[in-house]
């Protein structure tokens, strides 16, 4: 805490976008990784939730 | 940020790149369980095809098999008759073929007999030739005897009718002699004795007296045991029926039995039947002779 900056309110930055980029990769390989397997389903059993 | 949030977020990202990795690789060796349920349901069709065919075959199989039993079976039924026709037969044939051999067997030994008695009778020919010959010979020489007693026998009869002519001679000679003896003692009161040759004359000869003769005893039969093969005739002792007589029974000329008698009383005599005839049979009344 600042002393001075009891009246103004201070904009949040990120300090490091590394663990931003590391949070979207590990995203995109889960969105991928989901895509992939729900293509196998509709691919083979032609339907991605029922049971055929 | 902090430094734990860092760590979360690091690990995070690794074990979620992990997990989705390995989720990647599961996902992409898996098993098509659908295409596989389809080729088992298509071959599951396909052998229940295959069975409804094999049942249908099975079936049509059994019918035939029925049939063909069927079949089999009657031809079986008419191949039994058959055998038993066959058999039958065969018994039939074997029976003429015991008689046929028993046949030949008996023709063999007649065969045999037959040359035995071809033989004998090869051999009796001979012999007879052998006679027949010995008898030619013979008759040869009895031929040549006989010429001979033929030519003796022609001289002979020259010289008898050459005596003839002398005794013809001589008998006239004699007539003439006795009839001048005669001439010559009549006027003596004499008259000439006929001579009685010194030569004694020979007699012809005559038949002898018979030195036996038949015993001519007649009679019937008065009693009859054909049981014992006796007899009962009505004459006996008197009539000079004696034991050891045999009496011929004969009926209307036919000749019955004879009678050998055993027992002889005054009137009637018992003796045993001989060479009884089987179709006639003696019986009371018929006639007995010691002669036929």
């Amino acid at each position: 805490m600042s002393p001075n900056g009891q009246g103004r309110r201070q904009k949040a930055a990120v300090p490091n976008n590394l663990y931003t980029v590391i949070l979207a990769v590990a995203l995109s390989v889960a969105l991928a990784t989901l895509a992939f397997v729900a293509y196998m389903c509709y691919s083979q059993y032609g339907t991605i939730f029922k049971i055929p | 940020m902090s430094t734990l949030t860092k760590i979360l977020i690091v690990l995070l990202t690794i074990s979620s790149i992990f997990l989705c990795g390995i989720v990647v690789t599961y996902v992409a060796n898996a098993d098509n369980y659908r295409q596989k349920y389809e080729d088992r349901e298509t071959r599951i069709r396909a052998l229940t095809e295959t069975e409804e065919d094999a049942k249908t075959q099975l079936k049509e199989k059994t019918d035939e098999y029925s049939r063909q039993e069927s079949i089999l079976r009657s031809q079986i039924t008419e191949l039994k008759t058959e055998i038993a026709q066959k058999e039958d037969t065969v018994r039939t044939i074997e029976r003429e073929k015991a008689g046929l051999l028993e046949s030949v067997n008996s023709y063999a030994s007649k065969v045999e007999s037959a040359n035995q008695t071809a033989q004998q009778q090869t051999q009796l020919f001979e012999n007879a030739q052998a006679e027949l010959e010995k008898v030619k010979a013979e008759l040869t020489k009895k031929r040549k005897e006989l010429n001979e007693l033929t030519l003796s026998l022609t001289e002979k009869l020259a010289i008898i009718d050459d005596i003839r002519i002398k005794n013809r001679r001589l008998t006239e000679e004699k007539t003439e002699l006795l009839s001048r003896l005669d001439r010559l003692s009549r006027p003596i009161g004499k008259e000439p004795v006929r001579p009685t040759p010194v030569t004694p004359e020979r007699d012809i000869a005559k038949v002898a007296t018979p030195l036996v003769r038949d015993i001519g005893l007649r009679g019937s039969v008065t009693d009859v045991d054909l049981k014992n093969s006796m007899a009962e005739i009505s004459i006996g002792a008197v009539n000079g029926v004696k034991v050891g007589n045999t009496f011929h029974v004969t009926r209307g000329g036919r000749f019955i039995c004879d009678i050998l008698i055993i027992d002889v009383e005054t009137e009637k005599a018992v003796g045993f039947l001989e060479k009884v005839q089987p179709q006639q049979q003696p019986r009371v009344g018929d006639r007995v002779s010691t002669n036929l």
